[in-house]
């Protein structure tokens, strides 16, 4: 019984041993890559298909994660549960950057590989002065029009013009515009044609208080022209049914109304009379981030991965497939895609478009912009009392972060 | 005396399988809450948080301001309303059911189960699109056909406050009911068909015989229903307060107040020391609760 019970101990012991020596990955585990996404079928297959030519000898497994920032946030550093790279947008940089777990990729990428890159998305994939996302694509919001209702010479230049359109073509179950008017990231675009912002890079929120109020005192003429609702799914409807004439919308809905048989139009986004400025939209820069542990371990698969998604065929590829603006300017340089009207749109739109923020505090300033809005918005409360209360609430919670 | 020992310690090893599961599933997460509200697990020390003591807990009273004793007040409103309502209607319909001669019986506790098989996520959305919305629900159609103005029916507070406590009974009636059921089916028949003998009416059979005699059986299941409608949170959050979808209506619970106010902000040792607060309450209404029972014993 002794020596049984000594030949287990030291069978335990020489486990932990071996535990404790350094660990290395087999060739096959070290070419194999899992990436995390959120993204539509149509975007991943494109994804798929490519990389199986490109890089045969690597094995890269994509799997969709409902809930992606809430998994990673739980096993992000560990590299038994945790994938090597995951896709999403560059808002949560900050956040992975903070925690500890992004790996900085500039050193994993060949020397000059972005140089093509549109700078709006280098500057959403870089946190800290360091980029920690190669950015494949972009989405922001588009000024559409139904040209059954809206003629292309009806379309408003300036947001006096949109209001004065929405006054002869509201009523009777019609609208002339429709938007999410009480949510910060549709609002976001009135704010910045104000010359304001909801915070600025180093936390700071409503940098510029007046031009945040002024934006939301002129706009209360638009949301009283709209329904009460500001939920995507009343809006969208709305427009597909034909009951809206003109919205501002991202590419996301564009399957959908052409399926809904609408004649689609998009048009630049019109510019705010009083400040000469155009409603710019948030940005939104989808990417493939890389996580420190695969960096470390898996550096040369990491690195012929990021390498051959730089070329401009795979952004081509995605633009066709979904329609979605890609983040390499020569991806543009392909005839299919500078004939297509949607992804030029885009393009056009990310000279004005606004990166959403990336820092940890812009997590909370979502609930409180949403906030002033449905006060001043939906219950008609004072904008200067629902700012106060609005900036106060923000200061509570970026403190409280720490 | 050494017997009764080793009984103690046989029921106890064969009680340990769920004891060790009930610690594992109930007792495990609020211990490690509780632990993680003496640190300052947040974004900026995620994986190398260090024990702050009871800094999050004296952070945590700034949320409990004005703000947090009106969310207060409204859950108490909230849970005695919901309480009220479920009991009263759950007694009507499940007396309906048991009238003698009712044909068709099974078919009608069917139906009366269905909000009970759908997600209630599903069900509440359905509501909120499919009932309450300005443009396209039911009831603002009815609105119309009968030449009135639409009403936004979630944009303030009292008609949010009377929109969530229909959905919130709509989900929570088939379970009070299903027990109900059960407790007036135990109910010995003599007792009544002497009642009647004696010439009692509907109401006196009701009020001697009836709510005594179910009252034991229906407490667990109320007292359950008290907690879970007074940490209510998805039916309130998803038709009034959801991000990108709020309707204008300051109607909050302590959860989503809480929520909004702390669960944001990454910080789990805040939002913990929050949760502990909140857990804490629970335990001094639940204990009042059960002091009460006693006393009423």
């Amino acid at each position: 019984m002794k020596r049984l019970l000594s030949i287990l101990l030291c069978a335990c012991l020489l486990l932990s041993l071996a535990a404790c020596g350094e660990q290395t990955l087999d060739p096959d585990e070290a070419n194999k890559l899992v990436i995390w996404h959120d993204k539509e079928d149509a975007v991943i297959a494109a994804l798929e298909s490519y990389l199986a030519t490109a890089v045969p000898d690597l094995e890269v497994v994509f799997e969709k994660k409902t809930s992606l920032t809430d998994s990673l946030k739980l096993v992000g550093n560990d590299p038994s549960a945790a994938p090597d790279m995951f896709i999403f947008a560059h808002d949560k940089i900050g956040v992975f950057a903070e925690m500890g777990i992004l790996a900085p990729i500039e050193s994993l990428l060949e020397e000059g590989a972005l140089e093509n890159y549109l700078p709006m998305t280098l500057e959403a994939a870089t946190y800290k002065d360091t980029l920690y996302q190669l950015p494949l694509y972009f989405e922001t919001l588009l000024f559409m029009y139904n040209h059954r209702y809206m003629q292309d010479e009806e379309v408003p230049t300036t947001t006096d013009e949109l209001l004065a359109y929405m006054e002869n073509n509201t009523g009777r179950g019609r609208y002339g515009f429709v938007e999410q008017h009480s949510t910060a990231y549709y609002s976001a675009a009135w704010i910045h044609g104000f010359g304001g912002s909801i915070i600025d890079d180093t936390g700071v929120p409503f940098p510029d208080a007046q031009a945040v109020k002024d934006a939301l005192n002129y706009h209360s003429q638009f949301v009283a022209l709209m329904p009460g609702e500001t939920e995507y799914n009343t809006v969208n409807t709305l427009f597909l049914e034909g009951k809206a004439d003109a919205t501002i919308g991202g590419p996301w809905m564009v399957p959908s109304a052409r399926a809904a048989e609408i004649d689609l139009g998009i048009a630049p986004m019109p510019t705010v009379d009083s400040t000469g400025k155009a409603l710019a939209p948030y940005s939104g820069v989808q990417g493939i981030h890389v996580l420190n542990f695969a960096a470390e371990q898996k550096t040369e698969a990491v690195k012929k991965l990021l390498s051959v998604l730089t070329a401009p065929t795979i952004g081509i590829d995605l633009a066709l497939a979904s329609g979605c603006a890609p983040a390499n300017s020569l991806c543009y340089d392909d005839e299919r895609v500078a004939n297509d009207e949607l992804v030029q749109s885009m393009r056009t739109t990310a000279e004005i478009a606004v990166p959403m923020p990336n820092i940890p505090e812009m997590d909370v300033m979502w609930t409180v912009v949403g906030n002033l809005l449905t006060d001043v918005n939906l219950s008609g409360k004072d904008i200067d009392d629902s700012f106060d209360a609005a900036l106060a609430q923000a200061n509570q919670l970026i403190d409280a972060m720490k | 005396m050494k017997n009764r020992k080793k009984d103690t310690l046989i029921s106890y090893a064969w009680s340990s399988p769920s004891l060790i599961l009930i610690a594992l599933m109930v007792v495990f997460p609020i211990l490690y809450t509780a632990y993680i509200s003496l640190t300052n697990m947040n974004v900026y020390h995620w994986f190398d948080f260090t024990v702050v003591g009871l800094e999050n807990y004296i952070k945590a009273l700034f949320v409990f301001d004005s703000g947090f004793l009106s969310a207060l007040f409204a859950t108490i409103l909230w849970t005695v309303v919901n309480m009220i309502l479920q009991l009263v209607i759950a007694f009507v319909l499940v007396s309906l059911l048991n009238i003698q001669k009712l044909k068709l019986r099974k078919l009608y506790k069917t139906f009366l189960m269905f909000p009970w098989a759908m997600p209630g996520y599903v069900s509440i959305l359905l509501w909120k699109t499919g009932m309450f919305n300005t443009q396209f629900g039911l009831l603002n159609q009815w609105m119309e056909k009968l030449g009135q103005e639409t009403v936004r029916w979630l944009s303030n507070d009292v008609s949010a406050f009377i929109c969530c406590t229909v959905v919130n009974l709509w989900l929570a009636l088939p379970f009070m009911i299903m027990i109900m059921d059960g407790a007036m089916q135990s109910i010995d028949r003599s007792y009544f068909e002497s009642a009647i003998l004696d010439g009692a009416t509907w109401l006196d059979r009701t009020r001697y015989i009836t709510i005594p005699a179910i009252t034991p059986i229906i407490s667990p299941a109320v007292i359950i229903t008290v907690f879970t409608t007074f940490k209510q949170f998805d039916v309130v959050y998803l038709l009034t307060q959801q991000a990108g979808a709020k309707t204008g209506s300051g109607f909050h619970t302590i959860l989503t107040y809480a929520y909004e106010n702390a669960f944001i902000t990454n910080n789990y040792g805040y939002s913990s020391a929050i949760s502990i607060i909140i857990f804490i309450l629970l335990l001094v209404f639940s204990a009042k609760y059960q002091m009460k029972e006693e006393g009423d014993r």
